[in-house]
């Protein structure tokens, strides 16, 4: 029997941390008061499987898949590598059989080492779609597995150069699963770029449908968001980038809408703007989005966050986040709007999150909002990452909210951008909200003010990360599954 | 055995001839990045007696249990007791470690008694074997550069494209930002003039799109297997005024540190 501290999934429960000690000639300084336990029903979970407990990858821009019909099955990714080093020819993806409480990374993906983005959804359980830009490449590839707890490599339904973020949302119907998958096609005509491919077969066949119908400045801006109602109606946001002066774009939020799962021969030209009578309502005009390649927020890279989300019940209702630059002093500030008429009219900011990035929206069975979002606050040493989690029914009139991690935004240093993503995600699951983002990985409660379970190999007396023989292990940035439970 | 965690281990040894029979070690070892001596502790289990190759981020030590999946469905079972050498991938990372088997060797006679001197003669074929593996292809990356040199990087400049049109600016992500890094040749040791420069392009990209590409700073040294430059679609640059060839080292292999420089000469001389 080795002499070493249990490999065990370690659940921290926020507690008083050690003793100050007493002054000198001093009373004995009472302790601390420990701190409030975690809201009942949340769980936050490194996802780093114990048998990786070295690793100290960058694993960032993380996104989730839930299967309806199958709950303790989810799939998730980030920029995780495959183990095996530079001669690999796949790139791993995360499964849980269990809910999410803990998971396994499996080599499935035809990507050399790891995949650039990646996002993915699930079709008839569990069969998993996947689009990524697979490396080196950057090639787009449609990908797909009937199984998405096997651990054979995913087949591939299509490829093609030239494209940027796919963003892939899938739904059931008549008896097939329909995908939407938004990319920025640098191959379209005219410079506008923003389209979607469709899929009505499962993924069998694709078609490309331009969706931006007005003029731009070469093309649109990288993140192109579906989303589906459960009655097939889609929507689709994107940016429609009209001018720039260097990298500071001038941008219109447009959301595009198909009321019949993009089926017909001009879908996604429903929603008409009155302003120019164009397909594609505009929510916001003129904003000013600085696009940059390099640390701006924090660690962070900026120029193209985006969400959207629809009442998967109730069409009508759809939500939207973006950022850009609003020029009192924030660097970006995130918006959120509503619409209640599909699309029509719209909100006025329901929430304004300066300093923020990754907002994840998603709407729960009852009707309630959930909004993911990373912010960063404090200056120099002092700043931090703050991850939080806000539920709403009344448009943001009263909001619950949970900071799920607050974390040093100075450490680790970046290996390479995004830090922490382009992008996380949200979704919901019957009475449940479930998301994911990527943090510093310090095992250290006060981090974690929602409680953390870590599958790797953890120290909780020296808040360390230990490898397999229980050596130091250097802080990195690591995905986070979490679930909330919808507010009563 | 540990209680650190226990492994489930199904370990299929597909035959069971010796190793002059089987693929070479050589070929194992390519394609294994995870290899270990292990010892049968029950139909399906094995317990790792001495990790002799993995992953830094993987967790794996002796007294630890691991799951080998065989390569090939139907071969026979490992019998309680029988040691080998399993050389392996890592297929499943989850609390325990699933692999799939490449292939094994039976710890016989003529490797007992390596085994049982700490096993270190027996890590020692192993290691050789990886230097082989590694040599090999290092030198296909040779035989193929268009330029092999040793060299110093002077100087690191925006791209200065001649002769076709510059690649159009798109506003994504994964723009490669090419820059030129200048390099002066000390020693060449193919396809180069020992005291020419050289235009070397490279994306000065920090997407996570080319993480594992090599990139330049001002002052480095080393040795460089170069490439034509086929991968911005301006091939030509100019330089002092001239038309000149471009260049990439777009793999990790081809930017070696400068005390290489033997080694690869030695690359070169072989057969």
């Amino acid at each position: 029997m080795r002499a070493t501290t249990l490999l065990v999934a370690v659940t921290f429960v926020v507690a008083g941390c050690g003793r100050p000690q007493n002054p000198p000639g001093g009373q004995p300084t009472p302790p601390p008061a420990p701190p409030p336990p975690p809201p009942a029903g949340v769980r936050v979970v490194d996802m780093i499987p114990a048998s990786l407990s070295g690793e100290t990858w960058q694993d960032a821009e993380p996104f989730l898949t839930v299967f309806a019909s199958k709950p303790n099955i989810l799939a998730a990714s980030a920029f995780t590598p495959n183990p095996g080093g530079p001669a690999s020819t796949t790139a791993p993806i995360y499964v849980s059989d269990d809910g999410g409480s803990t998971w396994s990374l499996r080599n499935t993906l035809p990507s050399n080492v790891q995949t650039a983005d990646i996002t993915h959804a699930g079709g008839e359980s569990p069969t998993l779609y996947a689009t990524i830009l697979s490396t080196p490449s950057i090639a787009l590839k449609d990908l797909e597995t009937t199984d998405v707890l096997s651990a054979t490599t995913m087949t591939q339904d299509a490829t093609r150069p030239n494209t940027d973020q796919p963003f892939v949302r899938a739904i059931r119907a008549a008896s097939t699963d329909r995908l939407y998958v938004g990319i920025n096609d640098f191959g379209a005509p005219n410079g506008r770029t923003a389209t979607v491919d469709v899929s009505l077969n499962g993924g069998t066949t694709f078609t490309s449908r331009r969706i931006e119908s007005r003029n731009t400045l070469g093309q649109n801006g990288p993140s192109i968001r579906p989303a589906v109602a459960r009655n097939n109606t889609v929507y689709v946001a994107y940016f429609g980038w009209r001018s720039n002066a260097g990298d500071t774009i001038t941008s219109d939020i447009v959301v595009a809408r198909d009321d019949n799962g993009a089926t017909g021969t001009t879908p996604f030209r429903n929603l008409v703007d009155a302003s120019d009578n164009q397909p594609g309502r505009l929510v916001a005009t003129n904003r000013t989005i600085v696009f940059s390649n390099g640390p701006t927020l924090g660690q962070e890279r900026i120029g193209s966050t985006l969400s959207l989300a629809v009442d998967a019940l109730h069409s009508d209702t759809v939500y939207i986040a973006w950022a850009d630059r609003v020029g009192s002093g924030d660097i970006q500030t995130v918006h959120v709007r509503r619409s209640l008429d599909g699309g029509v009219t719209w909100s006025n900011d329901l929430r304004t999150l300066p300093n923020t990035t990754n907002p994840a929206l998603a709407v729960a069975d009852d009707g309630t909002l959930g909004l993911l979002y990373q912010q960063l606050t404090g200056t120099g040493n002092a700043s931090r990452w703050v991850n939080r989690f806000e539920q709403s029914r009344d448009g943001f009139a009263t909001h619950k909210d949970l900071v799920l991690a607050t974390v040093p935004a100075n450490t680790p240093a970046s290996q390479f951008l995004p830090y922490l993503g382009d992008y996380d995600g949200l979704l919901t699951r019957g009475t449940e909200f479930l998301g994911i983002f990527s943090a510093n990985n310090t095992p250290d409660p006060a981090n974690f003010p929602s409680g953390v379970v870590f599958q790797r190999r953890v120290n909780q007396a020296t808040h360390q990360l230990l490898d397999g023989s229980g050596s130091p292990v250097a802080v990195s940035i690591d995905p986070f599954f979490f679930s909330v439970p919808v507010m009563p | 055995m540990r209680t650190r965690s226990l492994i489930a281990l199904i370990v299929l040894i597909s035959l069971a001839v010796p190793l002059s029979a089987q693929i070479s070690r050589v070929a194992l070892v390519r394609r294994s990045d995870i290899i270990f001596v292990g010892t049968v502790t029950r139909a399906g289990v094995v317990r790792v007696d001495q990790v002799f190759e993995k992953p830094g981020a993987v967790s794996l030590m002796k007294g630890d249990s691991v799951a080998v999946v065989a390569a090939r469905a139907g071969s026979p079972p490992l019998n309680p007791g029988m040691q080998a050498t399993f050389y392996t991938t890592g297929w499943i990372y989850g609390r325990w470690i699933t692999v799939r088997e490449v292939g094994h060797e039976l710890i016989g006679p003529q490797l007992a008694t390596v085994a049982g001197a700490g096993g270190t003669a027996h890590q020692d074929l192993v290691a050789r074997a990886r230097q082989q593996v590694d040599d090999a292809d290092l030198k296909a990356r040779i035989q193929t550069a268009a330029m092999v040199v040793v060299g110093r990087v002077e100087q690191i400049r925006p791209p200065a494209y001649t002769g076709a049109p510059a690649p159009h600016k798109r506003f994504t992500e994964h723009d490669p930002n090419w820059q030129e890094a200048i390099i002066h040749v000390d020693e060449a040791l193919k396809g180069a003039t020992a005291g020419e420069r050289v235009v070397v392009r490279f994306p000065g990209s920090r997407d996570v799109a080319f993480v594992g590409t090599p990139k330049f700073a001002a002052g480095q040294e080393g040795t460089f297997l170069l490439r034509k430059d086929s991968a911005t679609g301006s091939p030509l640059a100019l330089m002092a005024g001239q038309t000149v060839q471009a260049y990439t080292a777009l793999h990790r292999l081809d930017v070696l540190p400068k005390q290489d420089a033997p080694h690869v000469r030695t690359l070169m001389r072989g057969p």
